[in-house]
């Protein structure tokens, strides 16, 4: 069918690889192609590479194949357009795998790994910082890796919002940092292992790690903080009444929510009772964080982040909602920047600060 | 050994000295990348794919490629069903997709006037907010280009009332292989000077010329659209109610069935609540003010009732009529997870011969002990017969190709066609000859040899 040989190399999941009928109905989803209009940086484009490293018609460390895995910022918006079920996001796991074995994975990724891949690391990086602690029986907070060290503030506003879950801090990193960076193993192994620090529910401020620990625990298992709040309440108002004035505000998905768990509704319902919701055009669309993205290449995450900060702007919004910690560094980033009046705030701290 | 890689730089430098460095590309990820479109199996390998940004740009690399006598092959997105777009004597492959200015939407004059890379749905869209509408909608619609669309002559699921791609292409600017730029039709309903070249082009598949802007016809947006769904015991019965619906003086905007194969696999992968002991389902639909919709999707309805359906439905809300429309959308997902891989076709019969037609599909089935789903526009006789299969097996893989052969001659046959809206392209040439005879095939290649004197645009293909 294709490629000098006929034989299969074993990097990808056969059934993965094969899924794709190359209809390119992809293409229009993808921020890559959007940003330089070569297939080449299309999600068609990549499984055709894929397809070629798995028979051995390119070489895996082809240069261009070594970019393009690195290119793609594994956003996933490409599987709900995908009328052949085609779980990208699985078949990049498993390029990285191969393509950033070892040696070749870069080296500020491996700085970043480092410093998740044990829970006393992940637990020493709370401690200066004052994340939410203890308390409550009912389900588990996940406190994050980076997120307890960069935005404490998020887990105390999600304990103010439900003092009944427990967040006990000796929990660990989730995995999605490494199962979509190279090192697929060992993120679902910490996947388990938090699972298993955190029996029954767990809810979690970030979007990424969600479909990751889904992916490994179960969706039953795992709920991001809106989606969870909306099942509590039962969709009913939360009592804070008409807000004195309506500020105006938007929502940036996560990708990974949105893309790979179908959570995006949640969100916005939440948002729509605390101020008046306002769909940016891009609000899908991936801002360019994507994990380690934003470290690895700053460049051309700049460039995907600028068209939401033109739609930011345009829209005059008082505030901004993230749903993951990744999304909140690049937004707050950006809209500094750019000397937006936009506040970019997390979810949890929102509705908190209605309470 | 020299020469070759010589001649490779000379044309890498000449590209780079037309459309600058950053827009040629010829790694060997890039070539792979565009050595295939969305047909399976076919493909080949292009020395260098270059993308333009201009009609003067295009002038350019078609005189480069003409004077070294190398191969062109246009391109949009890539959306391509016959391997049109499959670079199989290598070559340059053209990108047209930088070329995506959507200079104007005229409400006065009904008309747009844009370049080849818009996406369709982007000119639909466009004319949308203006009130109006741009009616062929092809499946792929929301990846295509126009320029893709008008190059096949796209259909889409409108066909019956409002016509295809070719319906509303007023006027084209375009680039013949020589270099030369030439301009046919425009913003004018009607114009007879000269040949109609611009409808010459509509379908040309890129082997006459490269288009470069396009001037479309726009009609006013109709006021709302109403959605029905009836299901048969047998096809032969719904080809019926086919023919009485149309003989009651409606002429419907939808008009679309599934057969049996395709129903079981819908269901079978959406659990949307189709009666899988249905032998057809036609799904039919109305646009236009709310008063005429009513009346006839009524009719319809009646239609359907007096031709043994047994069970009507005309859907009450926006959601119920998305849930109708769900059932036809899901038919190819459906089809394509039951084997690696899926042949669609596109043979296309007369209105009046569809039941006979698809009997003629699944007794071809059935003799070759293969899985062929037909669905399609029930409204236009364009059928969609599909084989899903393992490609691994080199058996079945033979059975397949003598299928799709048989099911081509029962379609030239019945006075059909073996392509209604995919292209000729590279997968079905063998089988023009049948359908049209020899003597218009040396026609074609006699106004191929007009417009490309050196057989450089898309070699190998219709014309060729």
């Amino acid at each position: 069918m294709s490629g000098a040989s006929g034989a299969r190399r074993g990097i990808f999941t056969e059934d993965l690889l094969d899924r794709c009928i190359s209809c390119g109905f992809c293409l229009p989803a993808c921020p890559t192609y959007d940003l330089t209009g070569v297939e080449t940086s299309s999600p068609r484009g990549r499984i055709n590479l894929m397809r070629a490293i798995e028979t051995g018609a390119l070489a895996e460390d082809d240069p261009t194949v070594v970019e393009e895995a690195s290119f793609c910022l594994g956003c996933r918006a490409c599987e709900p357009v995908c009328p052949a079920g085609v779980q990208y996001g699985a078949l990049l796991e498993e390029w990285r795998d191969r393509v950033w074995r070892g040696g070749r994975r870069p080296l500020k990724l491996r700085a970043l790994l480092w410093a998740v891949n044990r829970r006393a690391r992940v637990r020493l990086m709370g401690v200066p910082r004052r994340h939410a602690r203890g308390g409550g029986e009912a389900a588990s907070l996940m406190l994050g890796c980076f997120e307890r060290a960069l935005y404490p503030r998020v887990s105390r506003a999600a304990k103010r919002l439900a003092p009944e879950l427990r967040a006990p801090a000796n929990q660990g990193c989730c995995g999605a940092l490494h199962a979509h960076n190279g090192e697929l193993e060992r993120g679902r192994a910490l996947a388990a292992e938090l699972g298993d620090r955190l029996p029954g529910t767990i809810v979690t401020t970030s979007g990424g790690c969600a479909a990751h620990l889904a992916s490994v625990l179960g969706r039953e298992r795992v709920k991001e903080l809106s989606q969870w709040l909306a099942e509590r309440d039962g969709g009913a108002s939360d009592g804070s009444g008409e807000p004195s004035r309506r500020l105006r505000i938007g929502l940036q998905d996560s990708c990974h929510l949105r893309n790979g768990l179908g959570v995006f509704r949640e969100p916005r319902a939440l948002i729509a009772r605390l101020g008046e919701y306002v769909e940016l055009p891009s609000a899908a669309a991936c801002c360019g964080a994507a994990g380690t993205y934003a470290v690895l290449r700053p460049e051309d995450s700049a460039r995907v982040l600028d068209r939401h900060l033109d739609e930011i702007a345009a829209a005059d919004l008082d505030a901004l909602v993230v749903v993951n910690p990744g999304c909140y560094r690049q937004l707050e980033q950006g809209v500094k920047r750019r000397g937006l009046r936009t506040r970019v705030v997390h979810i949890a701290e929102l509705a908190a600060e209605a309470l | 050994m020299a020469t070759t890689t010589h001649t490779a730089m000379d044309l890498r430098a000449a590209l780079e000295r037309v459309v600058g460095a950053t827009h040629v590309r010829d790694d060997a990820g890039t070539l792979l990348t565009y050595a295939t479109d969305a047909t399976p199996l076919e493909r080949g390998r292009p020395d260098v794919v270059v993308f333009p940004a201009t009609t003067g740009e295009v002038a350019g690399v078609l005189r480069v490629a003409d004077e070294r006598g190398v191969p062109v092959v246009p391109r949009g997105s890539g959306t391509n069903l016959s391997a049109g777009t499959v670079p199989q004597l290598g070559g340059i492959v053209l990108v047209l997709t930088r070329m995506n200015r959507l200079k104007e939407i005229s409400a006065g004059d009904l008309v747009a006037v844009c370049e080849p890379g818009v996406r369709t749905i982007e000119l639909a869209r466009a004319a949308a907010a203006e009130g109006m509408l741009f009616p062929p909608d092809p499946g792929s619609h929301t990846t295509a280009t126009i320029g893709g669309n008008v190059a096949e002559c796209s259909g889409g699921l409108r066909a019956l009332k409002y016509g295809v791609t070719r319906d509303y292409v007023l006027g084209v600017e375009a680039v013949l292989p020589t270099g030369e730029v030439i301009r046919s039709g425009g913003r004018l309903v009607k114009d007879v000077a000269g040949y109609d070249l611009r409808r010459l082009l509509c379908g040309s598949e890129g082997t006459l010329a490269v288009m470069t802007e396009l001037t479309l016809r726009l009609m006013p947006a109709p006021e709302a659209t109403g959605t029905g769904m009836a299901y048969f015991g047998d096809l032969a019965d719904a080809a019926r109610a086919v023919s009485r619906v149309l003989a009651s003086g409606v002429l419907p905007v939808t008009l679309e069935f599934l057969d049996r194969v395709c129903i079981d696999a819908v269901e079978g992968y959406a659990n949307i609540g189709l009666d899988r002991s249905a032998g057809a389902l036609l799904i039919f639909g109305q646009d236009g003010d709310r008063a005429s919709i009513d009346r006839d999707m009524r009719r319809m309805a009646e239609a359907c009732e007096a031709e043994g359906a047994t069970q009507v439905r005309i859907a009450a809300s926006e959601a119920e009529a998305a849930d109708v429309l769900q059932a036809r959308r899901a038919v190819l997902p459906a089809l394509s997870r039951l084997e690696p891989l899926t042949i669609l076709e596109d043979a296309t019969v007369p209105r009046s011969r569809i039941a006979e037609m698809v009997e003629r599909i699944q007794e071809i089935a059935r003799r070759h002990g293969l899985t062929i789903g037909t669905f399609g526009h029930a409204g236009d006789g364009n059928l969609h017969p599909t084989i899903v299969l393992d490609p691994a097996d080199a058996a079945a893989m033979e059975r397949a190709h003598a299928a799709v052969d048989e099911i081509f001659a029962d379609a030239i046959a019945m006075d059909g066609s073996i392509t209604g809206e995919h292209g000729v392209g590279l997968v079905k040439l063998r089988h023009l000859e049948a359908q049209l005879g020899a003597e218009h095939l040396a026609l074609l290649r006699r106004i191929k040899a007009a417009f490309d004197p050196n057989g450089i645009l898309n070699p190998g293909k219709l014309g060729s």
